[in-house]
């Protein structure tokens, strides 16, 4: 029987099949996609039975998880393992990842198809299945921190996949250079914690941490800097302007990476590291609090003004990512980790679909589409339920994720906090709404585009369509007596739990503001942009102002582009000056000058005249002499 | 007894003699023969510390043999060095043998 302790196959699959693809990809029938796919798919059902397995541990009792592994690095007393530890944490976002990248997979085959670097991609999706799974299940931090960059490596290989295209390469470079900033106070953080504890595993520092082994301020530095990393992953603010320009990326790279898996590494390393923010002083956890509500309301306002389908699902991932930060912020673990999950299927189904939009028409702006749905019913369908879980309308499965964050937040942060939150709910129906009423509905604006547009192939679809089946029902894991349906031992409350088993609420003044809120917003969606959308610009003209700060995305990037041309760049003049003019002018071209100079004037000495060397003889021996006496005296 | 000092002024005098005909000399011949001159003065000097200081011993006597030794072997050198020097040159003065300079 396979169980928990065969962790290790879950990331050593798709990674075969990566190095297969690499070495004979070409020599593969159909460049290998069906490898990639079906070792993913293995990973999958592997991933189901130690879920199996994991339930069956549940029932004898309290459970801590399943660590296996081989060491891997041995000096002396200290080691290190290349251990996995298989928990509940880990088992919510393998799912996402086993599952959801298995539709990806099987969308990619038409998404991709006929694409010079085929066999490449799979090969590349399957590297990053391979870091993620590996991420997901290290049980210390130095494999986790290479798998984080693992992770983050495959994602700039894949932004840039097509590098041809300058604005790939130049949003692979951003992405990557971002989430350095950000990992290197990961790095530091993970050093500063074993610096102290002497382990990098994970269980290990927990336990230390609890034996009161960190004092407080050094143990809130240390989580801050984890946080920095998560901060750079997750896309936080103001580490957030790589992920819309990720979306330079292919499609199911950005359904999988973008939105589904990778940028919710830092959600999920935030969680796993909680009882650490637990004990660090409060202002870490406000930390992320802020950060997150920053997030999410600069997001939510920018989506109302972009155009590019891609991007504005981009911005509803900041959002979202935002949201699950502020649940952490407020120490509810569960309501993050509900939203993770239910997210990771609702956003992979509004990138697939706009993928199916992007393939039918060859546009992404959304001026250029428009009334889609006559075309392609079935995706406009399946957006349509990807748009509304993404609004959280009720009982649509974003509903009872944003309601226990809603619930979590109302009940640890301040009123102003929680308003604001609902508000972020309100902008998010607004311009969801939105994208889906200037891309579905009303006149084509672009009738050659309309012309081709037609439903996606099977191929394509099918995933689509399973995608939106769950999204609609994967919320009702809020319920008890769903989760003990499929064997949990309850609600995901009873599941994934910070400290106790919670019973997940949803108080009806919470539930009622929500879809008040939410009715609100796809109301004012439908007055602003129905039609002529005529309401919507001339809002646009009557606050112009606001309008270009929301177009500008907040000067952020222009802000970064000014320290860089500013600051960095003349940091950068300076020491290229002391390079130039004292390092080599003086240093390097100075010494070989000297001894060229002196060569130049003391070869005059070499007269090779006899009595002259003679002369200097004597005359040395003399000087010798007349020092030895009077060193004496 | 004579004195030490005696024998340390006479080889004082002839080593400075061929000092000055090192300096002052032109021909390679006579350089040799002022080298020779202030290879005997220390060893006038070997044998007057040898007798004065440690009479029963031989050590500065054999020093003194030994510089005979290598000055015997060093004309004969630089006898024939001269010699194809003023075979090439038609010359042994050494101010016009100047060419292994810069």
């Amino acid at each position: 029987m396979v169980g928990m302790e065969h962790a290790w196959l879950l990331p050593t699959l798709p990674f075969a099949a990566f190095a297969v693809l690499l070495l004979f990809g070409p020599y593969l029938p159909r460049r290998g996609d069906w490898l990639a796919v079906g070792a993913l798919a293995a990973s999958f059902l592997l991933y189901a039975l130690m879920l199996a397995d994991l339930l069956g541990a549940l029932d004898e009792g309290p459970f801590q998880g399943v660590a296996s592994g081989i060491d891997w690095l041995r000096f002396g007393t200290f080691h290190v393992t290349l251990g996995f530890l298989f928990d509940q944490l880990a088992a919510v976002m393998l799912a996402v990842v086993t599952f959801v990248g298995t539709l990806i997979f099987i969308y990619s085959i038409g998404y991709m198809r006929g694409d010079p670097r085929y066999g490449w991609f799979f090969a590349a999706m399957s590297l990053f299945v391979a870091s993620m799974a590996t991420l997901v299940l290290a049980d210390n931090f130095l494999l986790l921190y290479a798998a984080w960059e693992g992770v983050g490596f495959c994602s700039f290989l894949l932004i840039g996949f097509w590098h041809e295209r300058r604005s790939a390469a130049e949003a692979a470079k951003k992405a990557f250079i971002t989430t350095r900033i950000g990992d290197v106070g990961f790095l530091i953080g993970i050093v500063l914690l074993w610096r102290e504890a002497g382990t990098f595993n994970i269980r290990e520092i927990f336990e230390f941490a609890e034996a009161g082994g960190y004092s407080r301020e050094y143990l809130t530095l240390a989580v801050l800097l984890l946080f920095a990393g998560a901060v750079g992953k997750s896309a936080q603010f103001p580490l957030h302007v790589w992920l819309p320009d990720a979306m330079e990326g292919p499609t199911p790279v950005s359904a999988l990476i973008h939105a589904a898996t990778m940028v919710v590494a830092g959600v999920y390393l935030v969680a796993r590291t909680m009882p650490l923010f637990d004990l660090a002083d409060p202002v870490a956890l406000d930390v992320v609090t802020s950060l997150g509500l920053a997030t999410v309301l600069l997001s939510a306002t920018v989506g109302l003004v972009v155009t590019d389908i891609k991007r504005v699902v981009a911005y509803s991932t900041l959002n979202s990512l935002g949201l699950m930060m502020v649940a952490l912020g407020s120490r509810d673990v569960t309501a993050a980790m509900f939203y993770l999950f239910v997210h990771g299927f609702f956003k992979a189904l509004l990138f697939m679909a706009a993928g199916n939009v992007i393939h039918a028409t060859d546009r992404q702006e959304v001026t250029q589409l428009g009334g889609l749905a006559a075309k392609m019913p079935q995706t406009a369908a399946a957006f349509g339920v990807g748009v509304l879980s993404m609004a959280a309308l009720i009982p649509f499965s974003g509903f009872w994720a944003k309601d226990a964050i809603l619930h979590g937040v109302s009940t640890h942060q301040n009123a102003l906090v929680t308003a604001l939150v609902a508000f972020s709910a309100f902008l998010t129906a607004v311009y969801m709404g939105r994208l889906y009423i200037l891309t579905f509905t009303g006149q084509p604006r672009d009738h050659h585009a309309y012309e081709h547009a037609h439903e996606a192939p099977p191929v394509m679809l099918l995933p689509v369509l399973v995608l939106a089946a769950i999204s609609v029902v994967a919320g009702f894991w809020a319920f008890d007596g769903v989760g003990e349906a499929l064997g949990f031992p309850g609600s995901i409350g009873k599941f994934v739990f910070f400290e106790e088993p919670e019973e997940l609420k949803f108080p009806s003044a919470i539930a009622v503001a929500s879809i008040v809120a939410v009715l609100a917003g796809l109301a004012v969606a439908g007055w602003a942009w129905w039609g002529e959308a005529r309401p919507a610009r001339v809002l646009a003209e009557r606050f112009r102002p606001l309008y270009q700060v929301l177009w500008h995305k907040y000067y952020v990037d222009e802000a970064y582009q000014w320290v860089v041309d500013r600051i960095v760049l003349a940091l950068g003049r300076a020491i290229a000056w002391f390079d130039r003019v004292v390092v080599n002018d003086t240093g390097v071209d100075g010494t070989a000058g000297l001894a060229v100079f002196s060569g130049f004037e003391l070869k005059f000495l070499q007269t090779g005249r006899l009595p002259n060397y003679a002369l200097a003889i004597a005359a040395g021996a003399l000087i010798a002499a007349a020092v030895l006496l009077a060193v004496r005296v | 007894m004579i004195p030490i000092q005696h024998f340390l002024v006479l080889g004082a005098i002839l080593f400075a003699l061929g000092v000055y005909g090192v300096l002052a000399r032109r021909s390679a011949v006579l350089i040799l023969m002022s080298v020779e001159l202030m290879l005997q003065a220390v060893s006038i000097n070997f044998v007057a510390f040898a007798a004065y200081l440690a009479p029963q011993e031989f050590r500065g006597l054999i020093f003194a043999i030994f510089v005979i030794t290598v000055a015997a072997a060093e004309v004969g050198l630089a006898l024939a060095i001269i010699l194809r020097l003023f075979r090439n040159r038609a010359t042994a003065n050494v101010d016009e043998v100047d060419t292994l300079r810069w």
